[in-house]
């Protein structure tokens, strides 16, 4: 058993010595500690009657700390310990660079990492940054794992039926050109595996396309400030991210979720995936593709590495395979279609390109999304059916509560999406926002806290139906300002909160996410990165009961969603209630989207 | 040599406290001090007056998405 002596060189502080002693007997070492005050001359002393293999002191004070330490090397040298015992220096007050000046065998900055002290005990080649979690290897999860989709609400559960059965009955026998797209699509991803030639297939596609996006194809004309990636550029971020690097230790501190994601989307695929690799650094565990709203708004997608200095990274097969062939294993990716003329094709690329999650939400993406409601339904249904047939999961967000909209409507469209889904066979996931939403601020629901209508809202869904929940998207929208400390501390709290109320996943912002005159900075993905993992440290496995007042707005908005589903299934038409405002109203800030109007054929 | 500015991932963010009398004072100088740095595109991202003085961030971007990155090209190239 080899002996270690553990000796703070200072006067009162010896935390981390009492800490290591710890640790080493765990390990299996025979740890001696010295009290603190302890001086040069008392290790050395010590050290000729114990005679460790290695000696490690720790200073946390700056003052005299040059003086001590080459005080205690020199005795070491002058008594001949130095020739049989290894001295390594850690603490506040060092940095490397001084241990190094110094003379010491090892210096230990930052947070205790075992590995890298055991390491040096050992005299091996120092592993790998590893501390404690990041052991354990990272598997890629289903957020869907372990629900049955049981309604526990009979009444919501009849409603969402008439409703389902209603909706699909109307889609039946519809189409547009966006799925006739999305089946050419296909046929040509076929052909290319094969190795078969698809030149009628594309010319197919193309005259499907609008003007700008046949002119791409026909005469390699790019749309304004849109550029090829260079070859050159293409390898040069292999040279930078193959490379092998230290395990990326998730936020979590004792839990096993909620997962957390961020989007991504700076408008150029190599951004995207400095980005991405800094958020799996700081520990992120899913990923989402933000493309451009132009990109939605044609009739047609483009094809090849391309960027752009705008908002959103334009969505091709290629720029999609390029940024997911840089994730980690882990990392889960969510490529979004829930709004826009692309909706089915989006699916069909995302599934080429290895997604692991879709975006669909019809009644969002029909009014805040700006889509028809007509043209989204016949596509998003189409689209709930590929997430069905390829068995990757989707994920509805709430997010048309930031037009105004109550929570109990836009859980009802939440509701219907969920239902749709499980009728066509894919697995949905509800994402309630947790936001200051202009309803909120109107109606003085906030005006105490922002925790009680918070968890309420995510308590709701427990008592309708057995489902995973994953508060969006980003959590505490309409929180932030552009004081990023205010920012970062704002999606830690929602984001805590969240997880506090155990649900299994959470989307987070950036400390930029109020900034508007420029990109999302790298460090500002970190900020919050950084003051979530802080905030789950500080709770711990600690859960939130609802107050009475969370009891009680829980179940109103439980109410007024079986009003509002019952009002929409009176109706007898889907699309007539998003066209009507039953979903959303303009009174509540939401209007139908235009873009694709008239374009459902059948 | 490479300068350190090439390794700017996107954008400089700075961070100070100016002795200002006024929020209107505080930008003036957040914006001066943008051009005195000679920060690109300078921006104020944040200010906050209170009494004596302005807490602030200026951000310049160095590289915007979309560009040919510093940071992206090898040695020499």
């Amino acid at each position: 058993m080899k002996t270690i002596l553990l000796a703070p060189l200072d006067p009162v502080h010896d935390n981390a010595i009492k800490l290591l002693k710890r640790k080493l007997d765990e390990a299996g070492y025979n740890a001696i500690s010295m009290p603190p005050g302890t001086t040069p001359e008392e290790v050395i002393q010590k050290s000729l009657t114990e005679k460790p293999e290695v000696i490690l002191v720790s200073r946390t004070l700056g003052y005299k700390v040059a003086e001590i330490l080459s005080q205690l090397l020199d005795l070491a040298e002058a008594s001949g310990v130095r020739d049989t015992t290894r001295i390594g220096i850690g603490g506040m007050a060092i940095t490397k660079e001084a241990g190094a000046e110094l003379g010491f065998d090892g210096c230990f900055v930052g947070e205790l990492k075992m590995n890298e002290v055991i390491d040096f005990i050992e005299n091996r080649v120092p592993s790998v940054e590893l501390t404690g979690k990041s052991n354990q290897l990272r598997i890629k999860p289903d957020i869907t794992a372990g629900y049955t989709y049981k309604f526990y609400d009979p009444i919501i559960e009849e409603l969402l039926e008439r409703i389902t059965s209603q909706t699909l009955a109307w889609v039946k026998d519809k189409t547009t050109i966006g799925i006739e797209r999305a089946k050419i699509r296909t046929e040509l991803l076929e052909c290319e595996k094969e190795g078969n030639s698809h030149n009628q297939l594309l010319d197919k596609y193309i005259s499907l396309c609008d003007p700008e996006i046949q002119n791409f194809y026909k005469y390699h004309t790019l749309p304004d400030g849109v550029r090829w990636l260079g070859q050159s550029e293409i390898n040069r971020v292999s040279d930078l991210f193959n490379v092998p690097h230290p395990d990326f230790n998730s936020l979590r501190h004792t839990e096993k979720k909620p997962l957390f994601f961020s989007q991504y989307g700076t408008g150029c695929p190599i951004m995207d995936v400095y980005h991405i690799k800094v958020s799996e650094a700081w520990g992120i565990d899913g990923v989402f593709h933000f493309d451009p709203s132009w990109n939605a708004q044609k009739e047609g997608l483009l094809e090849g590495h391309l960027t752009h200095e705008y908002d959103g990274t334009i969505l091709t097969l290629e720029n999609l395979q390029f940024i997911h062939h840089f994730m980690e294993p882990y990392t889960l990716w969510n490529v979004r279609g829930h709004r826009g003329l692309n909706t089915p094709e989006t699916q069909v690329l995302g599934h080429a390109a290895g997604a692991d999650l879709f975006k669909i939400n019809i009644p969002y993406g029909s009014t805040a999304g700006g889509t028809d409601p007509q043209r989204l339904t016949v596509d998003g249904i189409y689209s709930l059916m590929l997430a069905a047939q390829y068995g990757i999961p989707f994920d509805i967000p709430g997010n048309d509560e930031l037009s105004g909209v109550p929570p109990y409507k836009t859980f009802a469209g939440i509701l219907i999406m969920m239902a749709l889904g499980l009728k066509l066979g894919a697995r949905p996931i509800p994402k309630p926002l947790l936001c200051y939403s202009p309803y909120m601020t109107i109606n003085g629901l906030m005006d105490d806290n922002m925790i009680d209508m918070n968890v309420a809202k995510l308590a709701v869904w427990r008592d309708i139906v057995d489902t995973p929940i994953w508060p969006g998207e980003p959590v505490g929208f309409m929180t932030h300002t552009s004081d990023r400390v205010q920012s970062a501390l704002q999606t830690s709290l929602h984001a805590s909160l969240a997880a506090t109320m155990d649900v299994d996943a959470v989307t987070i912002a950036s400390s930029d996410e109020a900034y508007s005159k420029g990109p999302i900075s790298v460090q500002a993905r970190v900020d919050t990165l950084r003051a979530v993992r802080d905030q789950l440290r500080f709770q711990g496995s600690i859960k939130t009961t609802l107050s009475p007042a969370a009891e009680s707005i829980k179940d109103e908005i439980h109410e007024k969603i079986t009003e509002t589903l019952s009002i929409i299934a009176d109706r007898d038409d889907f699309v007539a209630s998003i066209y009507e405002g039953l979903i959303g109203s303009q009174e509540d800030g939401l209007y139908p989207g235009r873009i694709g109007a008239g374009t459902v054929n059948g | 040599m490479k300068k350190a500015l090439d390794s700017v991932v996107d954008a400089i963010d700075i961070e100070t406290f100016l002795y200002c009398k006024s929020e209107s004072e505080g930008k003036e100088l957040a914006e001066k001090l943008t051009q005195e740095l000679n920060l690109p595109h300078g921006d104020i991202v944040f200010l906050e007056f209170k009494a004596w003085g302005a807490r602030v961030r200026i951000r310049s971007y160095i590289h915007h998405p979309g560009d040919h990155y510093r940071w992206l090209e090898t040695e020499g190239n």
